[in-house]
């Protein structure tokens, strides 16, 4: 201590609104620095399947169908496996990325603050534990946000590219693709986020909660798959025996119709003979299934209860962070 | 009563879990403001919890705690606190840290003051956290928490892990920012000595109660050492915080109700006579504001 006393003069009256979210930036600014390259490889990489890739891909199929025997045929096989390749390698990128968040926030963002003791630093400056939380979720849900958006919309354009024009692309529900290319992918990081949060709150330690993270993640994940045939009223199309099961999509439920109308499930058979006999008293199929134009709308349902989950997720992490610290404000009690 | 009240707990009460162990059970106690005060009492008495409490890191079980006479929550931005370990973002810099400090504390920062009690230690304000010593972390730690102008600075264990130099050097900061600023201050501590010559109030705790509340003059002027021969009645009118029987002669830590008998010889306890009577015997009635006569 020295002798040149300080008036409050010399104390900041710059009174205004904490500035938190500049510190969560610097403390992250790692995390932030290799989010924004994943996205800019994983968005560079989507462009060339998109252009390139998918041309070239396309190119090797319509030489492929124009040979007329497989024996001697001259086609660019390379160019078909690389943009096969290269696409699986895009979509396990989306489909991971809702983990990576998980376990980052589980981990970095709010395990090792409680576990190191520097959440309770930052609980004791002037704001509030609950403000510290608020911009913990904010900042990091609008950079998942600003970086996964482009690469759904990205990941929908390549797919698009190979769509017809590739014979080996996938179905618009293979599930990999489906959780790639829209905005299911975002709301899953987005409750992903929230899920490590809690995660962190509720077990206060690293490691722990990097793990319950990516396993509530993966719950939701799972969840959604299970969950998604009935998102969406599915389409149902009756043909006859000879047509067998009409319009092609995600599949929710198959069968064949007797000669009441009912609908019957396709009875076991495992010869010809058994199956003309099984099928004798049957008129047709019914195949009850999503169009590819319940894309959209699934993922829209999928992309909503997801938000309402991360949402859920949040409200909760304030909870956990309200037994630890107390309530924000309570009332004042009368300590008279 | 608020204006001159740094810190009151009110029958205070902290369970850990559901069915965990109590950390603290019906704690009162007033300490007014501009007192340096110490909160004593062995390792898992609830010493951390207490400072906890007052921070606004922890929420009561029961009762209530008031800090500069609002909830602890509606203190924060008047209240200092330092944790045991000192925690610190290891990857910033201390001028970093210290940064962060004034952008978090806004409308109640001195830069200035932060940055002394940081150049009083020698420490390059480039430094990373990470690189730095037990002692130099305390001593950023201390800059982050005196920055803010605390009217109550609240430290648990500020000396472990110092060297006796660091030590002192520390003492010195924290009597000067008390003297200067008229800071409350607390701190905890297991080691009664470290404290003696510092503090004019204590808090004793021992198994999560408060044993020993008060100036640390009165309280030790409301003990006695006393010593006369085992075979003569007469302390049964006196509070009997600790006797001893060697031989023929008893030895007793008591407070006296009255003038004592004239055939003992009465001393002056120490502070850390006084502290040990009590941890040790923890049946003895304890002594808090109010309980004194």
């Amino acid at each position: 201590m020295t002798a040149a006393l300080t008036g409050p003069a010399a104390v900041r009256r710059d009174a205004g609104k904490p500035r938190l979210t500049r510190w969560v930036l610097r403390l992250h600014r790692p995390a932030l620095y290799a989010w924004a390259g994943l996205v800019i490889a994983v968005a560079a990489l989507l462009l060339a399947l998109r252009g390139p890739l998918a041309d070239a891909a396309a190119e090797g199929w319509r030489q492929y169908d124009a040979c007329a025997d497989t024996v001697g045929c001259a086609y660019d096989q390379d160019a078909i496996l690389r943009y096969k390749d290269y696409y699986s390698y895009a979509t396990a990128a989306l489909n991971l990325l809702p983990l990576l968040v998980a376990g980052w926030a589980g981990a970095a963002l709010v395990g090792r603050e409680l576990e190191s003791g520097t959440a309770r630093l930052a609980w004791t400056q002037g704001t509030s534990p609950a403000r510290w939380l608020a911009v913990r979720l904010a900042v990091p849900a609008i950079a998942v946000t600003a970086g996964a958006t482009p690469l759904f919309l990205l990941h929908d354009l390549a797919w698009k590219a190979g769509r017809g024009r590739v014979d080996t692309a996938k179905e618009w529900y293979d599930r990999f693709t489906f959780f790639a290319s829209g905005p299911t992918t975002v709301a899953l990081a987005l409750a992903a986020l929230a899920a490590g949060t809690l995660a962190g709150l509720v077990l206060r330690r690293t490691l722990p909660a990097l793990l319950a993270g990516l396993a509530v993640t993966a719950l939701l994940r799972g969840a959604a798959e299970a969950a998604l045939p009935h998102l969406w009223p599915a389409v149902t199309r009756v043909s006859t025996m000879d047509q067998g099961f009409v319009g092609s999509g995600l599949v929710v439920d198959q069968g064949m119709i007797s000669r009441t109308g009912a609908h019957v499930p396709v009875p076991p058979c495992d010869s010809t003979a058994a199956c003309e006999a099984a099928y004798a008293g049957l008129t047709g199929h019914w195949n009850t299934y999503h169009p590819y134009s319940h894309h959209w709308p699934l993922q829209l349902t999928a992309g909503a209860l997801y938000l309402a989950v991360a949402g859920l997720l949040a409200l909760g992490s304030f909870l956990a962070l309200r037994r630890i610290t107390g309530p924000a404000r309570t009332a004042r009690k009368d300590a008279a | 009563m608020s204006s001159d009240t740094a810190l009151r707990a009110e029958a205070v009460g902290k369970r850990f879990g559901r069915r965990g162990g109590w950390a603290l059970r019906d704690c009162s106690f007033r300490l007014p403001t501009g007192r340096v005060c110490a909160v004593v009492g062995p390792n898992g008495a609830g010493k951390s919890t207490l400072l906890a409490l007052a921070a606004g890191l922890t929420a009561p079980t029961e009762g209530s705690v008031t800090v500069l006479g609002r909830t602890p929550a509606a203190a924060r931005p008047r209240v200092g606190f330092v944790a045991q370990d000192k925690p610190l973002y290891p990857q910033l810099t201390i001028a970093e840290t210290l940064r962060m400090g004034a952008d978090l504390n806004p409308g109640h920062w001195d830069d200035g003051h932060a940055a002394r009690v940081v150049a009083g230690g020698d420490l390059d304000p480039r430094a990373r956290v990470r690189s730095l010593s037990g002692g130099q972390r305390t001593r950023v730690a201390l800059a982050l928490a005196l920055g803010k102008r605390p009217e109550l600075l609240l430290l648990d264990e500020p000396m472990a892990d110092l060297d006796p130099l660091a030590r002192h050097e520390l003492m010195g900061t924290l009597m000067a920012q008390a003297a200067q600023y008229g800071t409350t201050i607390v701190m905890s501590s297991h080691v009664v000595a470290e404290l003696e010559d510092s503090c004019d109030h204590l808090l004793l705790v021992g198994d999560g109660r408060i044993r020993l509340a008060g100036e640390i003059d009165e309280l030790l002027a409301a003990h006695r050492r006393v010593t006369g021969a085992a075979d003569s009645a007469g302390l049964g009118a006196h509070t009997v915080v600790e006797s001893r029987v060697t031989g023929r002669q008893l030895s007793a830590l008591i407070r006296p109700a009255g003038p004592l008998p004239g055939d003992w010889r009465a001393s002056a306890p120490s502070l850390e006579e006084l502290v040990l009577g009590h941890l040790r015997n923890p049946g003895a009635p304890g002594l808090h504001e109010g309980s004194a006569a």
